[in-house]
């Protein structure tokens, strides 16, 4: 099913508009943590603490979500299809890929931030993870933004979806 | 997502970025594989940075912030 043109814009503006919020969420929340990671204010440590529960709850997952939902309407209101070309079927597997990391690393903020908001002082040696893995997220999610911009070719074997 | 393929492609061949996306995917989820098998089982989550109190978790760490310096 293919969606009129007028649709597949304001679809197409959606998955970007998500998609690239997600990386530049994710771009703040790399900000953040290394700010706690390399301050020594102790209070510093636990406002980011707090402060990257919030983030991770209402922004990055949020978009998460939507970038996977409506990359998939996207997909297959157009003839590009979800499963038709390899970079399609690549995007769509580092951004589940993401997800799931993205929600193990969010029970990880939540914990913490319940820490935080119970005691004055939080070891900040769990802040490198959250630069780690928001790290590395912002360098795994520049290569779907890449897949979108190049669309190398290439057509998958099951076409015929 | 752009509007519409702009060519129409042949589906015999496997391109070679795909082969090395390929790769370096496998690559990454047998690393990940291994750093949870190695990590105890625990994998990604709060236990396995310490948030549940683990030995070197924030329980500990509040012992610690006597002897840390700010």
């Amino acid at each position: 099913m293919t969606m009129p043109p007028r649709l597949r814009k304001l679809v197409l503006t959606a998955h970007i508009t998500s998609t690239v919020g997600w990386l530049g969420a994710a771009a703040g929340f790399l900000a953040l943590a290394v700010a706690g990671l390399t301050s020594q204010d102790p209070q510093m440590v636990r406002a980011v603490y707090l402060a990257a529960e919030p983030i991770t709850s209402f922004v990055i997952v949020p978009l998460a979500f939507a970038s996977l939902v409506i990359g998939v309407v996207q997909s297959l209101g157009t003839p590009w299809g979800l499963f038709r070309h390899y970079w399609v079927l690549f995007k769509l597997l580092i951004t589940i890929f993401a997800i799931i990391i993205l929600l193990q690393e969010a029970r990880t903020v939540s914990v913490f931030a319940a820490r935080a908001a119970e005691m004055d002082f939080v070891d900040p040696r769990g802040l490198e993870s959250y630069v780690l893995h928001s790290g590395l997220g912002v360098l795994v999610l520049l290569v779907p933004t890449v897949l979108s911009v190049y669309k190398p070719r290439g057509r998958t074997p099951w076409t015929r979806w | 997502m752009a509007d519409r393929p702009p060519f129409p492609e042949p589906t015999t061949n496997t391109p070679r970025w795909v082969k090395v996306f390929g790769v370096i995917g496998i690559i990454v989820v047998l690393l990940l594989v291994g750093v949870m098998l190695l990590g105890g089982g625990s994998g990604h989550g709060p236990d396995r940075h310490g948030a549940s109190g683990g030995a070197d978790g924030p329980a500990d760490a509040a012992e610690t912030s006597l002897t840390l310096e700010y």
